[in-house]
């Protein structure tokens, strides 16, 4: 559905874009991760085509974006990052403005317009100012004023920054749904636990390259990163605990805890326990640190998602 | 409380816009309105007042005193044809004529009243009276210079005492010889001096409204209305063309770029509610002087909207032009207030142009307000048919102000605002 080859771009000099390539599948939920200053925000403006890359081409649907902008645009909705809406019309009057602007029908949009004021839970307010609305509830309306025109492709700039749990959950049953229904979804976030239960597969940017990209199960194994068992002994003596760590091919001893790395923790934790048990040393605390997207994203790139 | 009056003056000190709303805008209008007024180069270089003559009678006596007439202190004078003369008053480009009509010389000779007459336009009335100060009392020493003095006097005399008894106007026949020879000697040794003959006998040049106000149109209400229309127009079409600057901070702009259509086409959409919303300011303001202050608009109906779409058009090119030419906006509130505030001095907004120096006449035309304030006189003062060249050269002027700003605000547009975004 999307095909992006070998994009680069610089501004004054330096070089934001250092020729990345990904390719995302038809329905396919794909999250672009990054620090800040990473490349997603230009790689995600090339892909909207308001900004020319310096080289390398975006495909959208089998079309160039470069010579059928107007068509692959027709395509796609943005949700941006920022809540761009005008504050003074009302919720219906900004979903019919922009709805318009991507030739939908005015009775169409009558009715788009009443589907995703009821999906969002902002019906009866309809007729109010978006001024007049809280954080969360623009939030939705940002999201809703992208879906009028029924786009195959939704590219979502973190949807969900600042807003209520309410607002969130109900975002995140929308983004679900559509997502069901077959819509391609690009998104950015910060949340990691956002990334983890919605993208099928994930590509981590930094510097201007993709450093890593799969699914998290594929991350996690393409990682080096093991899983790590933390158990807190009680009633053992050090040269008790220093045997049961040397037994360990991968592990490490620290006053009356031993950690033990393993790929698998589900078959290393039988082991554990029954090796301890053998040496006499009684477990007061079992601790499972497993690895997750953003022990993944911080080895990779050695920052934390929200630097 | 001196900490933070002394915080508050740093912080002022490095407010580059609060400096230049305080001190270099202030300065500059300052520096405007004095030039305008005359308050700069005073005693070294007055205002000259364009007077055009005609001479009819085309005589030696006549073109002598038309020589005298070129020598007039403060008077720009040219002999001009009369009906180019007469035309240029009717379109607004001279305030009068001075004609010297058939008979002058014969006159002179005779010493009867001197066929003298000055037409001029009644909306520059300040201007016209200005030069009767300097013309009155040269016309009263024509026939002391050129002509017959003494017949003029017994004439006038003679008429004067026509019903008298033949004694008593011996006797003043008397008294005139001896007025005159003490006139005469007057004018002699300081021909500069006002003669005391203008008093003794009148007015010589008759008054003739060229250009004259019609029974409902006062001069005053055309010029109070079209100039602060044209000025306050300016002011609002600023705040449109603002708003393009707030869509992108707002991030509005952006979006509208993910639309499928080409970018230029949200600048022609600010260009035209712009448009429409300056068409609408300048409609009620002018419906508003019709219904409160009495303008007489409907016989002019079709000029009116003529020069109200010109005017319009041409302002809010200005404000799209500005709002695409800047790139903050603090920085479109500064330069709109110094342009507008500028444009409206010179430009005739908050005076009339004939009370400026001739430099400033000439810097009038670089301004949307001239053009705009002179066409809306074209039709409700001058009576100018909308197919006239005068009045058509002012609205395509207007337009081409429009066509040009609108032209640099696509290029600006282009290269300001879609790269911000």
């Amino acid at each position: 559905m999307i095909e992006i080859k070998n994009l680069r771009k610089s501004y004054n000099g330096h070089e934001a874009l250092k020729g990345i390539s990904f390719a995302i599948q038809k329905g396919e939920f794909y999250g672009l991760l990054g620090p800040n200053g990473a490349g997603k925000t230009t790689t995600i403006s090339i892909m909207s085509s308001i900004l020319k890359p310096d080289s390398g081409e975006v495909i959208i649907d089998g079309m160039n974006l470069d010579t059928h902008p107007g068509q692959a645009k027709q395509l796609i909705g943005v949700v941006p990052q920022e809540i761009a809406l005008y504050g003074d019309l009302t919720a219906s009057e900004n979903l019919h403005f922009w709805g318009g602007l991507y030739g939908v029908s005015n009775s169409e949009l009558k009715k788009r317009s009443e589907e995703v004021l009821h999906l969002f839970g902002f019906y009866d307010r309809r007729n109010d100012n978006v001024k007049t609305y809280s954080g969360g509830m623009k939030r939705r309306i940002n999201i809703a004023a992208a879906l009028l025109h029924q786009p195959k492709i939704l590219f979502m700039d973190e949807p969900t920054v600042g807003i209520d749990p309410q607002s969130r959950n109900l975002i995140f049953e929308v983004i679900e749904k559509l997502h069901k229904e077959g819509m391609t979804i690009v998104y950015t976030t910060h949340y990691m636990e956002e990334a983890e239960r919605f993208c099928d597969r994930i590509g981590i940017i930094d510097n201007g390259q993709i450093i890593a990209e799969g699914t998290l199960k594929e991350l996690k194994s393409n990682s080096a990163l093991k899983e790590v068992v933390v158990v807190t002994y009680d009633h053992a003596n050090e040269s008790q605990l220093k045997e049961i760590s040397a037994k360990w091919p991968d592990s490490n001893l620290s006053e009356n805890k031993i950690s033990f790395y393993a790929t698998d923790v589900q078959s290393a934790l039988s082991g554990i326990i029954s090796g301890s048990g053998q040496m006499g040393a009684d477990i007061s605390n079992i601790e499972i640190q497993r690895t997750n997207l953003e022990t993944i994203f911080l080895s990779l790139t050695g920052k934390q998602l929200r630097d | 409380m001196i900490r933070l009056a002394l915080k508050d003056l740093k912080l002022f000190l490095k407010d580059r816009r609060s400096m230049l709303m305080t001190f270099a805008i202030p300065i500059a209008l300052i520096s405007l309105f004095a030039f305008a007024f005359g308050g700069v180069g005073k005693g070294n270089e007055e205002t000259k007042i364009s007077m055009q003559i005609s001479d009819l009678d085309n005589t030696t006596l006549s073109k002598d005193a038309v020589n005298i007439f070129t020598t007039l202190k403060n008077v720009d004078a040219k002999v001009v044809p009369i009906e180019s003369a007469q035309d240029a008053i009717k379109k607004g480009k001279e305030s009068n004529v001075l004609v010297i009509h058939k008979g002058f010389a014969d006159s002179l000779s005779d010493g009867g009243e001197l066929p003298l007459e000055l037409q001029y336009d009644e909306a520059k009335e300040i201007e016209v009276g200005l030069l009767q100060q300097s013309l009155i009392p040269k016309v009263a020493t024509i026939p002391f210079s050129l002509g017959n003095p003494k017949a003029m006097m017994a004439s006038r005399f003679e008429k004067m005492t026509e019903n008298s008894s033949p004694e008593l106007k011996e006797n003043i026949q008397h008294q005139s010889d001896n007025l005159f020879e003490s006139l005469s000697k007057g004018i002699a040794e300081n021909s500069t001096t006002q003669d005391p003959s203008s008093a003794f006998f009148g007015n010589e040049v008759k008054m003739t409204k060229l250009v004259a106000a019609k029974k409902d149109n006062g001069l005053g209400l055309i010029q109070a209305v079209a100039g602060t229309a044209v000025m306050m127009l300016l002011f609002s079409v600023v705040g449109i063309g603002m708003s393009l600057l707030e869509e992108k901070q707002e991030g509005t702009l952006k979006r509208l770029l993910y639309a499928p259509m080409n970018p230029l086409k949200i600048l022609f959409g600010k260009m035209i509610s712009a448009n429409i919303i300056s068409i609408i300011q300048l409609i009620v303001m002018f419906l508003f002087a019709a219904l409160v202050f009495g303008l007489e608009i409907n016989n002019h109906v079709t000029g009116l909207l003529l020069t109200i779409i010109a005017t319009a058009f041409a302002c809010s090119a200005f404000g799209v032009f500005l709002a695409s030419f800047a790139k903050t906006r603090q920085q479109v509130q500064g330069l709109s207030t110094l342009i507008i505030l500028v444009m409206s001095a010179i430009g005739g907004s908050m005076i009339p142009i004939f009370f400026m120096p001739s430099l400033m006449q000439k810097a009038a035309v670089l301004s949307v307000n001239y053009w705009s304030i002179q066409g809306f006189f074209d039709i409700l003062w001058r009576n100018l048919s909308i197919f006239s060249t005068t009045f058509l050269s002012r609205i395509l002027v207007l337009v081409l102000i429009g066509v040009i700003l609108n032209s640099l605000a696509v290029f600006m547009f282009k290269r300001n605002i879609l790269k911000m975004s």
